[in-house]
């Protein structure tokens, strides 16, 4: 498994990213910049590069972030890894990404319960339209939302 | 120069043509059918068309990119001023001669109408003109990164002369123009997006800190660098410092 036609984001997408418009805009945050990971084959990179990500975060004083993906499948493992080092280092972590009907989480832990949806289709699958399943101006308000949430319940911030 | 700071000027193009050469005015584009250099030897052809998203119900290969035309004017991707074209957006669509699709996970071939959801961040607006760019690759091609980035590229060439002609162009003719400043927020919670992308091989890959707006050309694969977290400014971002090779 890798990443389908309905969920890749194109070149055009990281242009007009919906995350980034949305997170780097709120005044109620202090927007840090965005982490750029891959998904390695070898389990070892795997881990390390979920390690690395979560050292870069915590010397970066991160309160919370917001993990997103294109793909699903084998990549679950580097997703799920990752939200776990970091939720590790005490930082509020939420997750967005295609599960639908179809991607039911390959590996399951504690963090799963914080990863939003961002199918869009009715048949909740890889519908092999461009663009179809893509996270959008929504998904990321929703995630936006409940990080805050969870950084209130984390005691990131003062009640 | 602020480096803090990025100006995106936005030129509304209305009016796109074929033609035997590159011309570009504040409303206007004028592209060749085909590139004007030699094509890779592993290439069969590479053909270009303007397609209108409201009259699309024809086949094509399946969709290996949409790529916004944009250029650096001054400064670096996430600072400085860009130039940028509205009104237009390219899809690249890519097989070999003999059908075989570029794809790495599911092909998008078919009838472009059913293959894509236009109006998306992510692909072109129902009232763009398309520049449809279809590679044709020869039969007896190797699937690698090596080939899958050949075609990227070739296609990035095809663009660059578009590039070269909108980076001289004087931004107070600009359609619309946005100021974009990395606003700190000083006793707001710290937060950070962390973005996991394809790093494996041949159409599952992403390019950075290419010269040119989601462009190729000095791009550093994601897998060249094993696949290390490396921090971006949302300025950056917005500058177009990915191009996606999935």
């Amino acid at each position: 498994m890798g990443i389908g036609p309905s969920t890749k984001e194109t070149t055009m997408h990281h242009f007009h990213d919906p995350l980034v418009r949305v997170v780097a805009s709120d005044p109620d945050v202090d927007f840090q910049g965005v982490i750029l990971v891959g998904t390695p084959q070898d389990n070892y990179l795997k881990n390390l590069v979920g390690r690395r990500t979560a050292f870069w975060l915590e010397a970066m004083r991160t309160n919370g972030a917001i993990i997103s993906a294109d793909g699903w499948g084998n990549s679950d493992v580097d997703f799920i890894n990752t939200m776990t080092e970091i939720g590790d280092k005490g930082i509020s972590i939420v997750g967005l990404k295609f599960i639908g009907k179809q991607a039911g989480f390959v590996v399951e832990s504690e963090h799963t319960k914080f990863v939003l949806d961002i199918n869009k289709s009715k048949s909740g699958t890889e519908t092999e339209i461009v663009g179809d399943n893509n996270l959008n101006e929504k998904d990321a308000h929703k995630a936006l939302g409940l990080l805050k949430l969870k950084m209130r319940k984390d005691g990131q911030v003062p009640k | 120069m602020n480096k803090n700071t990025l100006t995106i000027n936005a030129f509304s193009m209305q009016d796109v043509t074929i033609g035997p050469k590159y011309h570009i005015t504040n409303t206007s584009l004028e592209i060749p059918d085909h590139p004007l250099f030699d094509i890779d030897d592993r290439l069969k052809s590479i053909k270009v068309k303007l397609v209108d998203p409201k009259d699309c119900h024809f086949k094509i290969n399946t969709i290996m990119d949409v790529i916004p035309i944009s250029t650096k004017v001054l400064g670096n991707i996430g600072y400085g001023m860009s130039n940028t074209l509205t009104g237009v957006s390219v899809i690249l669509t890519g097989a070999d001669e003999t059908g075989v699709q570029l794809h790495e996970f599911g092909s998008s071939n078919g009838y472009l109408d059913e293959k894509i959801k236009f109006d998306t961040d992510g692909t072109p607006s129902s009232d763009d003109t398309i520049i449809l760019i279809d590679v044709t690759l020869k039969s007896d091609f190797e699937f690698n990164r090596k080939t899958c980035e050949m075609v990227f590229n070739s296609a990035d060439q095809f663009l660059q002369p578009i590039r070269e002609e909108l980076k001289v162009m004087n931004g107070r003719n600009a359609a619309e123009s946005f100021e974009y400043e990395d606003i700190k927020h000083p006793g707001k919670p710290k937060v950070a997006v962390v973005k996991e992308v394809a790093g494996q091989g041949a159409m599952y890959d992403n390019m950075v800190f290419a010269k040119e707006p989601g462009g190729i050309e000095k791009g550093i694969s994601i897998i060249d660098m094993d696949n290390m977290p490396i921090l971006l400014s949302a300025n950056e971002y917005r500058d177009g410092a990915i191009h996606a090779l999935v």
